[in-house]
């Protein structure tokens, strides 16, 4: 059996997938990175491998595709290929009938119209600043002493959302902190953190050309509350993706890997 | 391929505004004149005694100063232009000359003026109109602004031959510039150019920002170079973009484009050669000023021209441009906060993708670009995503 690899070098995770000839996932990976993409890389690159019987080293791959914001760093790659389009390929091998992705990261948010062929239609993306990406999350949940799991839980409490004016990750911080100090309830702050995050997804979802149905991926598609936020703000259903949504870049990666290697074959 | 035994040259010509032809230009007695906009006939201001110099502002860093002064919500373009004229950087300047096309860049010359940021004796500058259709009476109207603001001026303050005859030879030097991008752009239409984007990108911007009679000679030798180089036996890009858009005077952008595997073919933004570069017709039945503004009026597509017929007109030149220089998509960028791009892209890359079904890209963008790791993925995605097409 001959495999195929791809890495997903985030800025918060660092993901790797394995797949067969078949495409179906025989390893997966996912790690918070360090400051060195590298090593990060290295790291969750042989932790994959050696889930894999018959596999000693990174080298042994066929193909290596490397993804995400330290793409061109992953070491043994044969080739990086942006996270865009990885994406895209990623959600259209977990589900084909998904045409549009919000995918966001630690540090940017796209939306992504993907063709029927799991290519890029097109894409918006912010990059600009945090704000409405994983490091606000984290940002917030830090503000409320809380992990990302039990914050989105507690945003799933409200009964009423009080909406976050400030865009910026600093400003909305503080603001935050002030609703707290004026006895605010906290899951209702929390609702409308949701809903400041959801807004930029809107944005970004409308000029891709979402239009149907879409999934999230990336770390913060785990967040229920920000998928309920979503829906509400598109009108558009949030599909459940039969793969972890972080890994989706990998997995792109992983197929774009064994599409480029087959070809070059 | 081999790099142009002049590139390095050329290279070091962009990286200040005062650079060693300007030098050249003012030790022989010429008259530099600033200049903002393409909306300004170029070879007016390269009457004999005089040459333009399109102003940039390479290797910004902070526009701190410029934003206090404009704003942040203004073009970071005419923020920074006005930043390094605060630095001094066009201390070299005799005058500077502003049609009121775009009105931010109108306030940074204001700035420039009121703040007297050249204290050069005798500098002045001069703004005038230019027209927003092209029909008869802008045309009309064109003339009496260039005649009364642009040449008037020039005449009175530096003594400059404004005559027919004069205007001719100034047309002449300008086409020979014109003739020699031209030739050399022509190579950027072949199967495998011979000519990177960025290398045109840079012979182009520094034909804006140089005199042009000492420009000449060596833009010709490019061109004798270019006649027997060859492309690499295996191509070096994995796919033909036209660029579109507002002001690009930093050729680094271009390379930036190139070095995710897209290949630069043809230019059609501020700065670039597509229509700038195409030389000016002359006849006899008209005066020679006319014949100029008409030109300017006729070629220009710069979106402050607002008929429907020229809105339109734009777009057919950009599809055509697809189609001449046999390229896979387009690139459309925008300076953040320029109004007339603004609307312009929003409306141009929709059509074209829907319209004329022509991959686009839509972005807009700061002044200083650098090594953007943003603007990196969005080219290297919209590359896949015309590449990968074919796997």
């Amino acid at each position: 059996m001959r495999y195929f690899g791809g890495c997903d070098a985030g800025s918060t995770y660092t993901k790797c997938v394995i797949i067969d000839e078949n495409s179906t996932i025989v390893a997966s990976v996912t790690n918070r990175s360090r400051i060195n993409p590298v090593l990060s890389a290295e790291a969750a690159l042989n932790e994959a491998v050696s889930q894999v019987e018959g596999l000693h080293s990174p080298q042994d791959l066929v193909y290596l595709v490397g993804t995400g914001y330290g793409r061109n760093k992953v070491p043994f790659a044969d080739e990086n290929i942006s996270e865009i389009s990885c994406h895209a390929m990623g959600v259209h091998m977990a589900d084909p009938g998904v045409h549009a992705v919000i995918d966001i990261g630690g540090q940017d948010v796209k939306g992504i119209a993907i063709d029927t062929d799991g290519t890029v239609l097109n894409f918006a993306m912010n990059d600009k600043c945090a704000a409405g990406t994983g490091r606000f999350f984290e940002s917030m949940a830090n503000a409320f002493e809380m992990s990302l799991e039990e914050f989105s839980r507690l945003s799933l409490k409200a009964k009423n959302v009080i909406p976050i004016t400030a865009q910026c990750t600093v400003f909305a911080e503080s603001e935050v902190v002030s609703l707290v100090g004026e006895g605010k309830p906290m899951e209702e702050i929390a609702a409308g953190i949701q809903l400041s995050v959801a807004k930029r997804c809107f944005v970004m979802a409308k000029k891709a050309g979402a239009t149907d149905s879409i999934a999230l991926t990336g770390g913060c598609a785990k967040n229920e509350g920000l998928k309920q936020a979503i829906e509400k703000v598109l009108k558009i259903k949030v599909v459940a993706l039969p793969v972890d949504p972080q890994l989706m870049g990998a997995l792109g990666a992983a197929e774009y890997a064994k599409r480029v290697s087959l070809r070059l074959m | 391929m081999r790099d142009l035994s002049q590139l390095y040259y050329f290279e070091r010509l962009l990286e200040e505004a005062n650079n060693d032809l300007v030098r050249e230009g003012v030790a022989a007695g010429l008259h530099p004149i600033g200049s903002v906009c393409s909306l300004i006939p170029e070879p007016l201001l390269n009457l004999p005694g005089c040459f333009s110099v399109r102003l940039r502002a390479p290797r910004t860093g902070s526009i701190d100063i410029g934003t206090y002064y404009m704003s942040s919500l203004l073009c970071e373009c005419c923020r920074a232009v006005l930043e390094r004229a605060v630095e001094g950087g066009y201390q070299f300047l005799d005058c500077v000359i502003a049609p009121d096309a775009c009105s931010q860049m109108n306030r940074c010359v204001e700035n420039i003026e009121h703040l007297k940021c050249v204290d050069k004796e005798g500098f002045f500058v001069s703004y005038c109109d230019a027209p927003m259709k092209s029909d008869d009476t802008a045309l009309r109207h064109y003339v009496r602004q260039m005649q009364a603001h642009v040449l008037a001026p020039l005449r009175e303050r530096f003594g400059v031959d404004i005559s027919d005859e004069s205007l001719r030879k100034a047309v002449g030097q300008h086409n020979r510039i014109c003739s020699l991008l031209q030739e050399i752009s022509e190579y950027r239409k072949e199967e495998d150019p011979r000519i990177t984007g960025y290398e045109f990108a840079v012979l182009c911007t520094a034909s804006y920002c140089c005199p042009k009679a000492l420009l000449i000679d060596r833009l010709a030798s490019v061109a004798e170079e270019l006649r027997t180089r060859e492309a690499d036996p295996k191509p070096a890009f994995r796919v033909k973009v036209v660029v579109a858009g507002s002001e690009i005077d930093d050729p680094g952008l271009i390379r930036l484009m190139e070095e995710t595997g897209a290949r630069v073919v043809a230019d059609r933004f501020c700065f670039g050669s597509l229509p700038e570069r195409v030389p000016i017709r002359l006849d006899d039945t008209q005066d020679v000023l006319t014949q100029v503004c008409r030109h300017y009026l006729t070629m220009g597509k710069c979106p402050r021209y607002m008929n429907a017929q020229k809105v339109s007109e734009r777009q057919d030149y950009v599809r055509q441009l697809v189609q001449e220089y046999r390229a896979d998509g387009v690139i459309y960028q925008q300076m953040k906060f320029c109004d007339y791009w603004g609307y312009e892209r929003a409306y141009a890359s929709k059509n074209m993708r829907e319209k004329y079904g022509v991959p686009t890209l839509s972005i807009d963008r700061p002044y200083v670009t650098g090594n953007s790791g943003q603007l990196r993925t969005r080219f290297q995605a919209f590359v896949e995503s015309l590449e990968i097409k074919r796997l």
